[in-house]
Parts: structure tokens; C-alpha cells; sequence
């Protein structure tokens, strides 16, 4: 079954990498590399599927809230799963908090992340 | 990103381009043009390409002004190939207007550098979220009537096209959402909806554009609502002004409401 998935990273590679294994499953993906232009695009287009690099901005900061809260005022069935290189105990617990389903932590087989991106699996902490 | 944030490729001149849509008289034995809209589409390939994520994206990244003027280049610049002399179409967001104290001025001036005069502008107003600066925005349209602009109101019946932004713009033009004209003639609400505000723009001493025309059938029903002025497929999608026809001649496709639900 074809999933409409939003991938936003600052890292290209990752960016592409990750767009392109899901391209490969047949799905059909959208990418950010910013955060306003996630906005605009989760402000016209449906996802199934949100993944979301916390390097964009600091958890703690305001953006990357506001972002997890616009997801969820528009779409309370949407995956979104948080990415990052590192995150501390406290912006893990703060991304589920604001609406995160998982967080996952950099590096990871794309295999899980599919799976819990796509997967029944939630609130998945890897 | 090969060149620095997406903002930065957006306002690179070269990474714009610029289409044309008729507006079309229907009035009288022969439709004829009545000015061209221009359209800006951003970075080929980048979701910014679709103008409608192109300004959300520029608003949140708080450079609608910018985006827009960076638009009114591209559009005038590009405009100087459509055939004749048509009059030309340009969308501004209200709150360019209204907190852009130079906009006015910069749109005579790149106007004037590619050999438009102001009675040949339509200033499109789209959509605003308040709060913003209404003195200002007040100010901008006078400066704008004051050397010939055309002042159009995009997307009424949605949103912020509003009452209060009818009484604010005293508009030209009314332009109504294509979410009201298509399926008119199957529809009576819809109609109803056109007949009224068919009145409404006769009553302010203006016209009203249709949008989204796409069949033969809503064509004729707009037609006898009382609106003399339709945009849509029927009569051309956006196009680089080096492929629009000249001269305008009429209908490009005879399409029923059939064929289209067919298709």
C-alpha cells in the first residue's frame, strides 16, 4: 500500500538516503530541509507519515515544538517519529510529551525505521 | 542545498518563472481577452515550485514582501513577451501592501523599466491573516488607484476575501473561487451564490471574474448569473507568455461537463 511520507532533515545525505528507500518502497515522499518549508507543506499536502531531524533546532527551542503541535492540530492519526544524532533523557521524554510517537537515535537500520514509521509499532523508543 | 537555504534560491531571479492565464470577456458575440494573470512558480524540482507552498513558506519564514517583489520582477519581466498590449494581472499579498511602505513605488518603477504603464496593471489582492496594519494597507490601495492600478480581490467567498476586505479594497474586480463555479450548472446553492454576488459587485460598481471555468456548461450558467468575465481551462491553462496565442481566439478546447467527469 502506497504512504505519503514527509522527511525533514538539514543533511542532505541523510535527506536523500532516507527519501530515496522509501521512493524504493513505493511510496511517495516529500522532503524538508528547513523547518518553515516542512510547515508549508504539512499546511497543504496529507501525510501518513512525518520524520522529523531534531538538528534542525533544538527540541527545547520553540520551532521544533510549535512544528510537533501544528502536526497534531491538523492530523491526530499522522506517525511522527523524531530523529536525532543525540538526545538527551529530557528532549526524548519532551518529544513524546508533544506528540511524537517515537524517537529514534542516529545511526539506525532504515528497516526500523520504516517499521515503525509505517508499522503498527508506536511510541517506539529505539 | 547546492546554494545556501531554499529563501536564498527563491529570491535568485533565474530560479523563477513566470506563466500567464487569460481573463476573458464572455460579453457580447465573441469572447475576448480582458488582461492576463501572471503566475510565479519557485525553484524547478523544490517543493516551492507550487506557489501555494511558496508563500506559506515565505510567510513563515517572514518574507512574504520580499518573495512578493521578487515575484513582480519575474512576472513583469517575463510579461514583456505576451502578444499586443495586453494589461496585466500581478497577485500581492495584503500584507505586503500593508506593511511595505515602498511596494507602490517599486511596482510603478520595475512597471515603467519593462514598458507596462499603470493602466495596464490589476493589482490581485490575495488572502491576508489579520492582525495587520490597515491604515496601511488603506494608504497602499490609494497610491495604487491614484497612478491607474486595477485593484482585484482574489478568492472571494473564501477566508479572508470577506465582506470587511470588500468595503476595505472597493475592488474592481471580484474574483470568485473556482470551489463556487465549478459544477454551477448542476448545483442551484452554487448559482445562487454567483447571482448574489453578481448583485453585490453591480451594486459596488464592479466586476466579477469567474474562476475555474473549465466546461461549456458552467461557462453558460456563469454567463446567465450576470458575470461577464471567466477564467479557467476552457480557455487556457498558465503558460509562458512566449506560447500564449496571439491574438486571444476564443475558446481553446470545447469541453462539456461529460467529457470532464469522463476524463
Amino acid at each position: 500500500m502506497t504512504r505519503s511520507i514527509l522527511v525533514v532533515d538539514d543533511e542532505p545525505a541523510v535527506l536523500v538516503a532516507v527519501a530515496d528507500y522509501f521512493r524504493g518502497q513505493g511510496h511517495v515522499v516529500d522532503v524538508a530541509t528547513e523547518i518553515e518549508e516542512a510547515g508549508a507543506l504539512l499546511a497543504f499536502r496529507r501525510y501518513d507519515a512525518a520524520i522529523l531531524d531534531l538538528r534542525l533546532t533544538s527540541l527545547g527551542g520553540s520551532e521544533g515544538l510549535s512544528l510537533l503541535h501544528e502536526i497534531r492540530e491538523r492530523d491526530a492519526r499522522m506517525t511522527v517519529l523524531v530523529l536525532s544524532a543525540y538526545i538527551s533523557r529530557e528532549a526524548r521524554a519532551q518529544a513524546l510529551e508533544h506528540g511524537a510517537d517515537g524517537v529514534l537515535q542516529k545511526p539506525f537500520p532504515l528497516g526500523d525505521l520504516e517499521r515503525l514509521a509505517l508499522g503498527t509499532e508506536r511510541r517506539a523508543d529505539a | 542545498m547546492p546554494d545556501g537555504s531554499l529563501l536564498e534560491r527563491v529570491l535568485q531571479p533565474a530560479q523563477r518563472q513566470a506563466l500567464f492565464q487569460p481573463v476573458v470577456e464572455i460579453v457580447g458575440p465573441r469572447a475576448s481577452e480582458h488582461y492576463y494573470e501572471g503566475l510565479t512558480r519557485g525553484p524547478q524540482g523544490t517543493s516551492v515550485e507550487s506557489p501555494q507552498i511558496l508563500f506559506e513558506y515565505a510567510r513563515r519564514k517572514r518574507s512574504l514582501a520580499a518573495v512578493d517583489r521578487a515575484c513582480t520582477l519575474t512576472i513583469l519581466d517575463a510579461a514583456r513577451g505576451l502578444p499586443g498590449q495586453p494589461r496585466l494581472g500581478i497577485n500581492v499579498h495584503a500584507p505586503t501592501l500593508a506593511l511595505d511602505p515602498g511596494f507602490v513605488d517599486f511596482l510603478a518603477q520595475t512597471a515603467a523599466q519593462n514598458g507596462f504603464a499603470p493602466g495596464r496593471l490589476v493589482v490581485e489582492i490575495v488572502e491576508h491573516a489579520p492582525p495587520w496594519n490597515a491604515a496601511g494597507f488603506g494608504h497602499a490601495l490609494d497610491a495604487l488607484r491614484a497612478i491607474g492600478v486595477r485593484i482585484a480581490l482574489d478568492d472571494v467567498g473564501l477566508g479572508h476575501s470577506n465582506y470587511m476586505m470588500m468595503l476595505e479594497c472597493r475592488p474592481d474586480y471580484f474574483k470568485i473561487d473556482r470551489h463556487f463555479v465549478a459544477g454551477c450548472h448542476r448545483d442551484f446553492h452554487r448559482r445562487a451564490v454567483l447571482r448574489s454576488v453578481a448583485e453585490l459587485a453591480l451594486q459596488f460598481g464592479s466586476q466579477v471574474i469567474a474562476e475555474g471555468v473549465e466546461t461549456v456548461e458552467d461557462l453558460e450558467t456563469v454567463k446567465a448569473c450576470g458575470i461577464g468575465l471567466v477564467q479557467g481551462w476552457l480557455f487556457g491553462s498558465a503558460r509562458p507568455a512566449r506560447v500564449s496565442k496571439a491574438p486571444f481566439d476564443g475558446p481553446e478546447r470545447i469541453i462539456h461537463s461529460e467529457d470532464r467527469a469522463a476524463s
